[in-house]
């Protein structure tokens, strides 16, 4: 599904490197929790898949389904399936959840030559998504995010993950701010996608989230690099140690 | 020869054609009273405050012939906006009966300004008293050469439900055209109204109308503007309003066209408990110049009034803005609230934007607020991640700009189409909505 290979990245404005050396393997139907402290490079990492243009690839690879991912736009990984919720969503008034979300759809599937949803359907199709993720029908109505509380908007990103269907599902801090009970809708919204061709990059801080969307890997990113894997077990170990135990015995 | 003596001679062949045999007395003084003005402030230079960032060097040097009847058939069909039975067509500023369409309907009087000046008596109660030509040097070339024009009166009570279309067309080349519209809404009468101003093809005439419009006590009007003709005219123009106490007027001004486009829009609230919106969306391109000036004038107290201006400014195009409010020391408790923006769709486009509130009353409610902005990065790459294309996210973006007003037009099949033009006038091809 993708291959990230010695990554690395700097901020294109002012060349101030972040990314230092990245290495990644995420197969099909695999969840993957990428774990570490503030300002370490998780949300860049996110946004490099994703296309964000403010970054720049100085070395390496990324391949995604065999393709180079840094050599499509924005748009056109969406189309192949990337997905990212953003740990900050945007507010974009005038711009309706619906139309917004039809758009998108509609622009994926004539990429992959697929007959547009004309709006009835679409209309049936968004309601039960609505339903599944438990969320209310106002919410189609009112502009992309303006005005959503903090909660309302991650619940707001995996609803357009849901909507989009995506292969690669790059969540980033999606559960921040969230009550328990969101926590568990998100979770179950997410768990209700998974499946063996689809693959998911959980970025988190806290290990509660991954009692609800259980990882087959779980990775330590410090400065700019991965400095350690493991399984399920490594985030419990973490929640315990804290991150001073890792500087030491990893020494970055 | 200087283009201002070329102007001048040009212009008095322009006044001379006008018939005045037979006239009413009333009509033949503004006529004067407007040549005269005319005459003593000629085209104004950028030393003008009031033209301090728009050109007229290039009105100055035309030669300006009389306006004349246009043809009976046009090369290009004008586009009508609103779904409606009620449509009157003006031709180089004269009533086209064969294009207009006016069934009998309850309370409505909608017919040729000429006629009526004839016919209507109150006309000369109305007519030159609602528009202040005093120092709109066009506006008085107007009173001293219009030869028709729309007479609009609604009685007192008359509630119009179909939409009343007004189109005005320009033929032809090197013509002054000086359509003249007079609305009369007496009390507790409500319409809608959409006025238009556009081209038979590339036309290149100045426009010069003055809209006069009354409204009385508890009427509510809507009035819709879209100036949309050729971008090789010129269109320089006066809309003013004055209204009484308890009524409502909420008025868009949407221009799009001309190689210069100005309006001056004022609104008198004369009266309390009074209600008015003064809203434009504009769209520049090419080297276009779009200038409004709106005056909100507030008298007397307890009346509320919104002003939305949305911009948007591509190519290397100019617009200005120019909005003032007067609140005047009866004019307690007013609530008064300015917004003008701008989005800058290219590095070479350019926007003058000037609030100018001038308030003499203590307990009022005043805010003004000026932005100028380009596509957010952010929004884009937002909706780019969706999926969608950077030109639609673009234009999605657009729209939701100039959506705050447009959403604002109540009758559906006119605010769809004129969103439509506004995405033709992007050059942006969304097929369905
Ligand atoms: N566009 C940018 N311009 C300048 N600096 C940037 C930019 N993007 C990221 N950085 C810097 O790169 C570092 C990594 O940022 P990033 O957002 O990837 O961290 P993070 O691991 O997601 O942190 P957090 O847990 O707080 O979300 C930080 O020091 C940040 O300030
Ligand atoms: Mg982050």
């Amino acid at each position: 599904m993708l291959e990230i290979k010695n990554l690395h990245a700097q901020v294109a404005e002012d060349g101030k490197e972040i990314l230092r050396g990245i290495n990644l393997t995420v197969k099909p139907g695999e969840v993957h929790a990428i774990m570490g402290p503030n300002g370490s490079g998780k949300s860049t990492l996110a946004n490099i898949l994703a296309g964000r243009e403010d970054y720049e690839v100085t070395g390496g690879e990324i391949v995604y389904r065999g393709e180079d991912l840094t050599e499509l736009e924005p748009e056109e990984r969406a189309h192949k399936g990337v997905f990212l919720a953003f740990q900050y969503p945007v507010e974009i008034p005038g711009v309706s959840n619906t139309y917004f979300l039809r758009a998108a759809l509609n622009a994926k599937r004539a990429a992959n030559g697929e007959s547009e949803m004309g709006s009835m359907d679409f209309m049936k199709y968004i309601r039960e998504k609505v339903k599944q993720l438990g969320l209310k029908d106002e919410l189609l109505t009112r502009s992309v995010n303006e005005g959503f509380s903090g909660g309302e908007k991650k619940r707001n990103e995996i609803f357009q993950m849901a909507v989009l269907e995506p292969s690669l599902c790059v969540l980033d801090e999606t559960d921040s701010g969230l009550d328990i009970d969101a926590l568990q809708t998100v979770a179950a919204g997410v768990n209700a996608l998974r499946s063996p061709e689809r693959s998911f990059v959980v970025v988190t801080h806290y290990q509660r989230l991954l009692n609800f969307i259980v990882p087959d890997y779980v990775h330590i990113l410090m400065n700019g690099k991965i400095v350690k894997s493991g399984d399920k077990s490594l985030a419990l170990e973490l929640e315990e140690k804290g991150y001073g135990w890792l500087e030491e015995t990893v020494g970055v | 020869m200087s283009k201002a003596l070329i102007y001048e001679s040009q212009i008095g062949s322009v006044l001379a054609a006008v018939n005045r045999d037979q006239e009413p007395s009333w009509l033949v003084e503004l006529r004067d009273r407007g040549a005269e003005i005319h005459s003593a402030l000629g085209v104004p230079t950028m030393r003008n405050e009031e033209w301090k960032y728009t050109s007229l060097r290039s009105v100055a040097g035309v030669n300006w012939n009389p306006g004349e009847p246009g043809p009976a058939v046009f090369g290009e069909d004008p586009t009508y906006y609103a779904e409606t039975t009620i449509r009157v067509v003006l031709v180089n500023g004269r009533f086209d009966r064969n294009l207009s369409d006016v069934p009998a309907t309850s309370g409505l009087t909608l017919m040729s300004l000429r006629d009526a000046i004839y016919e209507k008596p109150e006309v000369a109660e109305y007519l030159g008293k609602i528009a202040a030509i005093d120092d709109h040097t066009f506006a008085a070339l107007n009173s001293a050469v219009f030869v028709d024009g729309v007479y609009l009166h609604l009685r007192p009570g008359a509630a119009v439900a179909p939409v009343i279309e007004i189109v005005h067309v320009t033929s032809g080349e090197g013509m002054v055209i000086a359509p003249r519209i007079l609305i009369v809404a007496e009390e507790n009468s409500t319409a809608k109204i959409v006025e238009q101003y556009c081209s038979d093809g590339s036309s290149t005439n100045l426009t010069i109308p003055v809209t006069e419009v009354f409204v009385a006590k508890h009427a509510n009007l809507e009035h819709v503007r879209l100036q949309d003709e050729s971008l090789d005219s010129y269109h320089i123009a006066l809309w003013e309003t004055k209204q009484a106490g308890e009524s409502e007027y909420r008025s868009y001004n949407l221009a799009f066209g001309g190689s210069i486009g100005r309006l001056d829009q004022n609104i008198d609230l004369n009266g309390e408990h009074i209600t008015t919106r003064l809203d434009g969306v504009v769209v520049a391109r090419g080297e276009q110049v779009i200038d409004n000036h709106t005056k909100l004038d507030h008298a007397l107290r307890n009346c509320n009034s919104f002003e939305i201006y949305k911009q948007i400014i591509d190519d290397k195009a100019t617009v200005v803005f120019n909005g003032k409010i007067f609140v005047h020391q009866d004019a307690q408790k007013t609530d008064a609230k300015q917004t003008n923006q701008a989005l800058l769709l290219s590095r070479d486009a350019t926007i003058n934007s000037k609030p100018q509130l001038e308030i003499f009353a203590d307990d009022v409610k005043c805010t003004h607020g000026a932005t100028v902005g380009q596509i957010e990065e952010t929004f884009r790459f937002y909706m780019r991640s969706r999926g969608i294309p950077k030109a639609t996210a673009d234009a999605i973006l657009v729209y939701a700009f100039a959506a705050e007003v447009l959403e604002l037009i109540s009758d559906d099949v006119v605010r769809e189409r004129l969103e439509r033009r506004l995405y033709s006038k992007l050059g942006i091809d969304l097929g369905e909505m």
